[in-house]
């Protein structure tokens, strides 16, 4: 899951940075309105977390800007401001979650996961896949209770796959959702290919899986 | 040679010259001066004495040294004389003249100006001659040139301080204009517009001049600035849109195999030209110094993890990969910017190394630099392509992708954190990547 993070006070960006990084996240961070612009008309990103004082304009814009593009990424205002009228706008606008600063770092996480969560329209911590249970939260994939040993970048393909059920995912959006935005031209995406045949291994294990499907020359996608 | 120098030095000099050139002429003019003076006087003399002549005096001088029949008298200190006697010829010239000349007068020698003056009295050819000594000038003249030495000495010394202070003051202006304006002002941003005090007009005008331009330079690279994010803005913007529309018309079940396969080129498409977009604006904002260097970085860990980004590929591969650093260097720097500067070597070194090579990443410290090599056994390179590597766009295989904008923007990297990068390569035998950082330098 790839995150934007737009503010402008440094500390704080970094530390939410590092919580994130650790939560299993890749985290870009902007510090204005040009660049968060920027990025959100290039990358694709599955949340953004928007503080709404920039030095360069107000953060609004941005969300309006991205809510124009008609994109899933789910968006969690961040606002020193507290004040109703921002937040009923911030809304009414398009943005998920509201938090006022200051803020628990753990707090942010758990409404992070949850908008992510719910722009996929899924409203629990548990996803069901044809009798495999996927714990977002904890990466923990089990068949019958039985825990399967996923490799973290193995459980991130799955989830992300799962999440955007029923549609092909090509092995770019992979890289991009999962390695993040590599500068490197043309790096190859065979070692995408390696970690989902062994993500499969592991789940054939358990049972026939012909709904994880491989469009070929194209990518991957998981019927439901 | 700094110009307050050269002044001072060109100042002194021809002071000197000029010095010299009186000093040395002195003695002529004074003479000149002194002779003129002298033979004035002893013009009256003559004057005097001619006129006072007669017979009877002329018996009178004559008689007193019948001898000779020469008559002469001497002033007590022998300064003056004055001789008269007769002579056989008939005087040539008419005309008194003057002569310097040595003569012996009661056993003491010394130099003269005499007057000579021919005369006819009474049918008897005289000679007139009256002297009046020179010693006393010589004296003087001596004692003014020794004087006007030790005072032109003097001035010339003086006037040598007096002029280095006085030049280095008027160059003030000067000196504080490079220093604060120009040497150490690097970026557009932090030119230093305060107008530098001078009682020059012509540093006045080189500040006002230095001023504009600087402002129109702030302008010309906002207006780049501006481009760069409008390029940015603009190009990719669309890109994104139909990386979109692609992405969303794969998920059509209806299309053949070939529209699908043709979809996913045209995304590889996509993707390449917004990586190479963004690589050249990588590169430009780098150059136009838009990132800021105060991160602590420490190489350590910035090695650690592009290993763990890489480390499917180097699997893959099964590359032996190890770094081995024996220094925790820490260093100010821009923390993605040198985590792209190692990646792209990094990654380079794991695409161009067969099959169960190795990469090894090692350090070395001495007082000044700390050096950390990538080292690969792969393909390697010529010395031309040595050379080359670092200009956009090179690609040195054909068959292997890449648009040779990876070690551009190494390169662009290291110059802005002031690493030198040193390349050494030879076919078939490997290339090393040598970053050295410069120990207390500050970026």
């Amino acid at each position: 899951m790839n995150v934007l993070l737009v503010e402008d006070y440094q500390e704080l960006a970094k530390e939410i940075v590092d919580f994130l990084t650790k939560s299993g996240y890749l985290c870009k961070w902007v510090s204005n309105r040009a660049q968060a612009l920027e990025e959100i008309g290039v990358n694709d990103y599955d949340a953004m977390l928007l503080d709404l004082g920039l030095p360069d304009g107000d953060g609004f814009d941005i969300l309006k800007d991205i809510r124009k593009k008609q994109s899933k990424t789910a968006v969690i205002v961040i606002t020193a401001r507290g004040e109703l009228n921002d937040k009923i706008d911030g809304l009414q606008l398009g943005a998920d979650d509201y938090l006022t600063k200051p803020f628990a770092l753990t707090e942010l996480g758990a409404r992070l996961f949850a908008v992510i969560r719910r722009t996929h329209g899924i409203t629990t911590n548990e996803i069901e896949i044809h009798n495999f249970k996927i714990q977002l939260q904890d990466y923990r994939v089990t068949f019958d209770d039985q825990i399967i040993n996923l490799t973290k970048k193995e459980f991130d393909i799955f989830q992300y796959l799962v999440l955007n059920k029923n549609r092909v995912i090509t092995r770019l959006q992979l890289t991009e959702h999962i390695w993040g935005d590599i500068l490197e031209l043309n790096s190859d995406s065979n070692f995408i290919d390696v970690h989902v045949r062994n993500l499969r291994k592991k789940l054939e294990k358990f049972a026939e899986i012909d709904w994880f499907e491989t469009v070929r020359n194209v990518g991957y996608r998981i019927n439901m | 040679m700094r110009i307050k120098h050269q002044l001072t030095i060109f100042n002194a000099l021809t002071r000197f010259l000029i010095i010299l050139a009186i000093w040395l002429s002195l003695p002529i003019l004074i003479e000149k001066v002194v002779y003129k003076r002298i033979d004035k006087t002893l013009l009256e003399k003559k004057e005097k004495f001619i006129e006072h002549l007669d017979k009877e005096e002329i018996n009178d001088f004559l008689s007193r040294n019948d001898a000779t029949e020469t008559f002469a008298s001497f002033s007590t200190l022998h300064n003056e004389f004055l001789q008269l006697y007769q002579a056989k010829e008939i005087p040539k010239n008419k005309n008194s003249y003057f002569k310097n000349e040595a003569r012996i007068i009661e056993g003491e020698q010394s130099d003269y100006r005499v007057l000579y003056y021919d005369f006819v009295y009474e049918n008897t050819n005289y000679k007139l001659e009256i002297g009046s000594s020179l010693s006393e000038i010589k004296d003087l003249t001596l004692a003014i040139r020794v004087f006007i030495l030790i005072v032109l000495s003097i001035v010339i010394v003086f006037t040598f301080l007096v002029d280095a202070v006085f030049i280095e003051y008027l160059l003030k202006p000067f000196h504080q204009i490079i220093n604060q304006k120009i040497r150490h002002v690097n970026e557009p941003e932090k030119f230093n517009y305060t107008v530098i005090k001078s009682h020059s007009t012509d540093f006045r005008e080189l500040d006002e001049v230095l001023n504009q331009m600087m402002k129109r330079i702030q302008e010309l690279f906002s207006i780049e600035k501006q481009f760069i994010a409008n390029v940015s803005h603009e190009l990719l913007s669309p890109i994104a849109l139909l990386k979109n529309r692609f992405e969303n018309l794969i998920q059509n079940e209806s299309l053949d195999e070939e529209a699908v396969n043709k979809i996913v080129s045209s995304l590889k498409t996509l993707d390449l030209l917004k990586k190479i977009i963004n690589n050249l604006l990588l590169i430009s904002r780098i150059e136009n110094n838009q990132y800021v260097s105060d991160e602590r970085i420490d190489c350590r860990s910035v090695l650690e993890d592009i290993r763990e980004e890489l480390q499917d590929r180097i699997d893959e591969k099964e590359i032996d990969f190890s770094i081995n650093l024996n220094e925790h260097y820490h260093f100010a720097g821009n923390k993605t910017l040198i985590h792209i500067m190692f990646y792209n070597v990094i990654a380079n070194a794991v695409k161009f190394t067969e099959p169960k090579g190795t990469i090894t990443i090692t350090d070395v410290k001495t007082n000044s630099q700390y050096a950390i090599t990538v080292q690969d056994n792969g393909c390697g390179m010529t010395q031309e392509q040595t050379a080359e590597i670092f200009n956009r766009f090179t690609r040195l295989n054909i068959n292997k992708e890449g648009q040779g904008l990876g070690l551009a923007i190494v390169k662009s990297i290291a110059d802005f954190h002031q690493i030198d990068v040193v390349v050494t390569a030879a076919p078939q035998k490997g290339s090393a990547f040598e970053f050295v950082f410069h120990i207390g330098k500050k970026v």
